[in-house]
């Protein structure tokens, strides 16, 4: 149902301060690690999908800054002939929520880490990953749940059966829902209609530690995730010995959430309990070509409104800061 | 009740008859002397997780805000209200059929050949659904219950509603024009329960599960 009174929340004392301290810890690891911050304007011109926030200025439309990696791809690509490679970022953006729990000021902070097109992504999408397991540490959570996907699992089937428009959008759905049989009531009568089953059923059948990826081999395009199959488990091999204490990883095949926008290895960051991930990020290489340059990216928003919220509702998730 | 006690949300009326004799027996079956009372949440053999009474409207919200870790709704409610939350299993009971009906003797040509059509509905999404696809327009009557009586007293050409059986279709002189989809019982999870906390949530969906499938 959409929300018709979005909610703008007032921090007072203890989320402000919770607030400031956790953006200056975690833009402090970011910096400790190369990145560099950059500051779009909170106020943009072009492009303003539905979900923003918008307004007159003058004649023009404009919107307040809705993404952050939408908002510095723009920058970067207007404005840098060669990207600087780490970038990190902190602030609000402003979207009309979905839920109606959902605040329309959210705060975040995230980074993106961008090379020349063609160059191996293998070593950035770890760095990521590494960063993002360090994150619950900043942060004081007593455990937390770190789920590895990949893009490529649904997006290359799908691709391969000629599988577009409305019809691939239901698979989709059916996926996000985690429902094999919305998979085979949305696909009735189409040729691929058992194969796609199949592999949904097989992406959807274990959430666990890195043997999910066993689950792989029943499915009928196998030979064709090969190549994705080998990219995780060497990213598994080099995860699980740095792995810190209280931090859980886990394989989730069928993670579709952003897939219109990821196209590679993808990263949901959960605290036991909370009803929303805490961060998430990916490898989304297309985003920069269509602005025109040939970079490739991958990045990570850690979402800290709803670490705020969770620190009201669960405080037992965190440690007591000293 | 500790905020780690697990809830599943169960409907009331139709559904809610079919599903309390399926549990009966199980490790996940409800409390008797609970049930004749009026409270709406009840115990269930298995200590530390309770059953929510809901009706099936309002149950969808209940499991998407994460206050209820799992629930058994119809596709139909699922359909119209379209929240965020996972669908684990197609359950098999409940199976009811979601069709235009209209009183007897209409036909579906005689329906479509009306220049202002109006179809009365508690189910105006997957309505508006169906005339997209048929290239059709009409007039919706949004109504909460009792449909049935719509064109027999005007306020409506046809209905557009589940039928289980056809009887109270029947008893006001309704027929069956046309099926538009098919419905039944589905077991749903709270995205944020299943995900952060799959080693508590799958096993008593696969419990529910398999307590209902076992039974005819």
């Amino acid at each position: 149902m959409p929300v018709r009174t979005p909610h703008f929340p007032d921090l007072l004392f203890g989320p402000a301060a919770r607030l400031r301290r956790w953006e200056g810890a975690l833009m402090g690891l970011l910096e400790a690690h190369g990145y560099r911050e950059l500051h779009p304007s909170l106020v943009l011109r072009e492009a303003l999908p539905d979900g923003t926030l918008r307004f007159f200025d003058g004649d023009d439309l404009v919107a307040l800054r809705w993404d952050f990696t939408v908002a510095l791809a723009g920058l970067l690509a207007r404005g840098f002939p060669v990207p600087p490679d780490r970038v990190a970022y902190a602030g609000a953006v402003f979207r009309r929520p979905v839920q109606p729990w959902e605040a329309v000021e959210r705060f975040e902070v995230g980074c993106e880490r961008i090379q020349p097109e063609g160059e191996s992504s293998s070593e950035a999408d770890l760095e990521l990953a590494r960063l993002l397991m360090a994150i619950p540490g900043v942060l004081g959570l007593k455990s937390a749940i770190l789920h590895l996907g990949h893009a490529a699992l649904v997006r290359r089937p799908l691709e391969a059966e000629r599988l577009f428009g409305d019809l691939a959008d239901a698979v989709v759905a059916a996926l996000s829902r985690r429902a094999p049989h919305r998979v085979r009531e949305a696909l009735n009568g189409h040729p691929a209609a058992a194969r796609l089953t199949a592999h949904a059923e097989a992406l959807l059948s274990e959430l666990n530690g890195p043997t999910t990826l066993g689950a792989l081999q029943s499915s009928p395009y196998a030979e064709l995730l090969e190549n994705d199959r080998d990219h995780m488990e060497r990213a598994l091999q080099a995860l699980l010995p740095i792995l810190p204490p209280n931090l859980e990883l886990r394989v989730d095949l069928a993670d579709v959430a952003g897939l219109g926008f990821y196209t590679g290895p993808t990263l949901r960051l959960w605290a036991p309990g909370a009803q929303q991930e805490l961060a998430a990020g990916g490898r989304y290489d297309r985003l920069f070509p269509d602005l025109g340059r040939p970079w490739q990216a991958a990045g990570f928003c850690v979402r800290l409104s709803r670490l705020l919220d969770l620190a009201e509702t669960r405080p037992d998730l965190f440690e007591q800061p000293q | 009740m500790s905020h780690r006690t697990l809830l599943i949300a169960f409907p009331k009326g139709r559904l809610g008859d079919e599903l309390v004799p399926k549990l009966a027996g199980t490790s996940l079956a409800l409390d008797a002397e609970a049930l004749k009372s009026r409270v709406l949440r009840i115990p269930t053999a298995t200590p530390g997780v309770s059953a929510l009474l809901l009706k099936g409207a309002d149950l969808p919200r209940y499991v998407a805000a994460g206050v209820a870790q799992l629930g058994i709704v119809g596709s139909d409610t699922l359909d119209e209200m379209d929240m965020d939350l996972l669908e684990l299993a197609d359950l098999g009971f409940g199976a009811c059929r979601l069709s235009l009906c209209a009183q007897a003797g209409a036909t579906m040509e005689m329906l479509r050949a009306k220049p202002h059509l109006r179809l009365a509905t508690k189910f105006p999404k997957a309505t508006e659904a169906w005339l997209t696809r048929e290239d059709l327009t009409a007039e919706l009557v949004p109504l909460s219950s009792s449909a049935e009586l719509a064109p027999l007293l005007g306020l409506a050409d046809a209905i557009v509603d589940l039928v289980q059986t056809g009887g109270t279709l029947r008893a006001h002189g309704l027929v069956e024009t046309l099926v538009l989809g098919r419905s039944s019982a589905r077991l749903v999870a709270a995205r944020g329960a299943y995900l952060s906390e799959p080693e508590r949530i799958r096993p008593l969906a696969e419990r529910l599960i398999a307590a209902f499938r076992a039974t005819p």
